[in-house]
């Protein structure tokens, strides 16, 4: 009987201060705005004319939490595909210090390339097999708007956070955040680029709360 | 009034820079908005359109007479230039596109600002798996290589390649009398009228008059490793502004051409093209011989291109040998072509150079050893550009053109500047 106090005491040491640390969860729904319109694919000298249609990306939200938080010891790895002529997925948010694969899923040419602010670059024309996949570390937070060189109508948002603490809504605009630490944060709702909404919240060790980003009046 | 030429240019430059300062100040989003606020969609998507478009400023200090078909005695020239395109798609199948065009002539010149449309055009695609899909309306050639990337923003120079702007002494409007009346044309020999010198410029034909929006049909189609097209129009690849939307018996001789194309990989592609046409315009019927028609007279081309992009490199080649049938006089051949590339040396700088030459063959001169018919050429473009933001660019182009000497006639140099501001939304 001692013999199995001792490891069980051991195994509850260990997981406690986790299960004391990180247990809140935060649930809600923001307010989305309406589906844009999808973009027409120029098509106006390309000897060979391939569908047409591109596949409508609808609008979604990004629900994290604002505050100081420890650096990640590896930085993480993240991918971004290029296929049927659009970046999939269309918003990627990470941490800061995300390293970016960008594979190109398609049988042609992307030039990816973004001249915003926190992450200036030109990936240049590289072959689908091409390896090691082109890659880009986004080590300042921002917004990095994604272009294609060669297809004009392609477009992909990076939104690189200071947090490791952030989820994408669902096409409801559903968001459940989890893992929190306790404390007094700001959770902010980034819609686009003109539009970032925000609480205040006060996390308590173990309990869950819910927080709605109604639309604006 | 700006007294000295470098002053003048240099005020122009200045004028562009604060202008596209000014449109920098308007940031990638509110071009990003504007182009949502372009685009239109309805029955869940299945019809969408989008209105686009470009605003050039150029500006180009010319030497005299002006290179190309620039159709201006002055030194220094200011053109701004609207584009608008309109993409429509309905489902899958049917793809609708036209572009129309606000500015002093298709190739800048002092006449006053007008609107027209180039481009037109239904695309039906049967097949999912692109084997094949047909085309009709006014649109450019399948050509070569060059077409697409002809417009402003695609192109890293201001200027076209020598084959589809150099201005040869072949004129669609007339055939001339005799050999010594066409080396005048060709500026071979001197002596050419005040009166043609002053007008001929509209008459003369270049190998591909750029990228040659006639009115026609085309079919086109992938299949594995191997593009195809081929089209049939009412003018010609030589032909001019003002011959592709003509109809009637412009139908009598209608223009083929064709184009296969290999691309082993998205870095390759190399391609062949054929074109077969009456250069001759209607109009150029009495100066005929009797019995003899416009169809017996023709410009046959053949050209092979390849194009190599990898990374921060673009290369294009073309070449073309086309032979212009004389009356009287047999084959006027002339050979033409260009090395090209462009690279980035960073996200936004980048730099283009090209080289360009043009040959043409001999016609017999009675007893005398046959003569060229025209004067061999070679130029040399370079062109620096830098992309402000995404929809806005401007670019520099320098070029050094050189032309033979010729009987009586030494051989020139001659040097043109341009400068050109595009925004794209």
């Amino acid at each position: 009987m001692t013999h199995c106090r001792v490891p069980l005491l051991a195994l509850l040491l260990a997981v406690l201060p986790t299960v004391l640390r990180a247990q809140t969860t935060i649930e809600g729904r923001v307010s989305l705005p309406k589906t844009t319109t999808a973009p027409v694919v120029n098509q106006r000298y390309e000897i060979v004319s391939k569908g047409g249609i591109v596949a409508t990306n609808p609008p979604l939200a990004v629900v994290y939490l604002e505050g100081d938080f420890p650096k990640s010891p590896t930085p993480p790895v993240a991918q971004l595909i290029q296929k049927e002529l659009a970046f999939v997925p269309a918003l990627l948010p990470l941490r800061v210090g995300t390293k970016v694969e960008f594979p190109n899923l398609d049988d042609q040419y992307h030039n990816i390339f973004s001249y915003s602010p926190p992450k200036r670059f030109d990936l240049g024309r590289y072959r689908p097999d091409e390896r090691p996949i082109p890659s880009q570390v986004f080590d300042v937070p921002g917004l990095v708007t994604l272009r294609c060189d060669i297809h004009e109508h392609m477009r992909g948002i990076v939104l690189v956070l200071a947090t490791p603490h952030f989820v994408m809504t669902d096409v409801a605009g559903n968001f459940r955040l989890t893992g929190l630490p306790p404390g007094r944060y700001t959770l902010k709702a980034w819609l686009d680029s003109k539009t970032t909404r925000e609480q205040a919240v006060e996390l308590t060790a173990a309990g869950n709360m819910r927080v709605d980003f109604p639309a604006s009046p | 009034m700006i007294p000295h030429r470098p002053i003048r240019l240099a005020f122009t430059l200045t004028a562009l820079a604060i202008v596209g300062g000014t449109v920098v100040a308007a940031s990638e989003e509110y071009f990003d908005r504007l182009g949502q606020a372009l685009s239109a969609s309805s029955l869940h998507g299945h019809v969408r359109a989008r209105l686009s478009g470009t605003v050039d400023l150029e500006a180009y200090h010319l030497p005299t007479p002006a290179p190309a078909f620039i159709d201006t005695t002055r030194e220094d020239l200011f053109n701004p230039r609207l584009t608008l395109f309109l993409d429509t798609q309905l489902g899958e199948r049917v793809y609708l596109f036209s572009q129309a065009r606000a500015d002093q002539g298709f190739d800048p010149g002092q006449s006053a600002a007008r609107f027209r449309f180039d481009e037109y055009a239904l695309r039906i695609t049967p097949w999912a798996d692109r084997r094949g899909s047909f085309q009709l309306g006014k649109f450019a050639t399948i050509v070569g290589n060059w077409v697409p990337r002809h417009g402003s923003w695609e192109n890293p120079f201001i200027s076209a390649p020598v084959p589809y702007e150099h201005a040869t002494g072949v004129w669609d409007t007339e055939t001339p009398r005799s050999l010594n009346q066409f080396l005048l044309w060709n500026h071979v020999r001197p002596g050419l009228s005040v009166f043609n010198t002053a007008n001929e410029k509209k008459f003369r034909l270049p190998l591909v008059w750029g990228p040659a929006y006639a009115t026609g049909a085309a079919v086109s189609g992938a299949l594995g490793q191997f593009r195809y097209s081929a089209e049939l129009k009412n003018a010609g690849i030589a032909s001019r502004p003002a011959s592709w939307t003509k109809a009637g018996k412009w139908w009598t001789y209608p223009a083929v051409a064709a184009r296969l194309a290999y691309s082993p990989n998205p870095m390759w592609t190399f391609g062949v093209s054929a074109a077969n046409a009456t250069y001759l315009r209607p109009s150029a019927q009495p100066t005929l011989t009797a019995g003899r028609g416009r169809g017996d007279y023709r410009q046959r081309t053949f050209a092979a291109d390849a194009g190599f992009a990898w990374h921060h490199w673009q290369l294009w080649a073309e070449v073309f040998q086309s032979r212009f049938e004389m009356p009287l006089l047999g084959d006027a051949d002339t050979v033409s072509g260009y090395v090209e590339a462009k690279y980035k040396f960073t996200p936004q700088f980048f730099g283009a150079v090209r080289f360009n030459r043009q040959t043409f063959g001999t016609l017999l001169d009675g007893p005398r050893p046959p003569i060229h018919w025209g004067r061999n050429l070679w130029r040399i473009d370079v062109a620096p550009g830098y992309r402000l933001t995404p929809h806005v660019q401007l670019k520099l182009e320098y070029s050094l053109h050189h032309e033979a000497s010729a009987a009586a006639l030494a051989a020139e140099r001659t040097q043109t500047l341009a400068a050109q501001l595009t925004a794209r939304f």
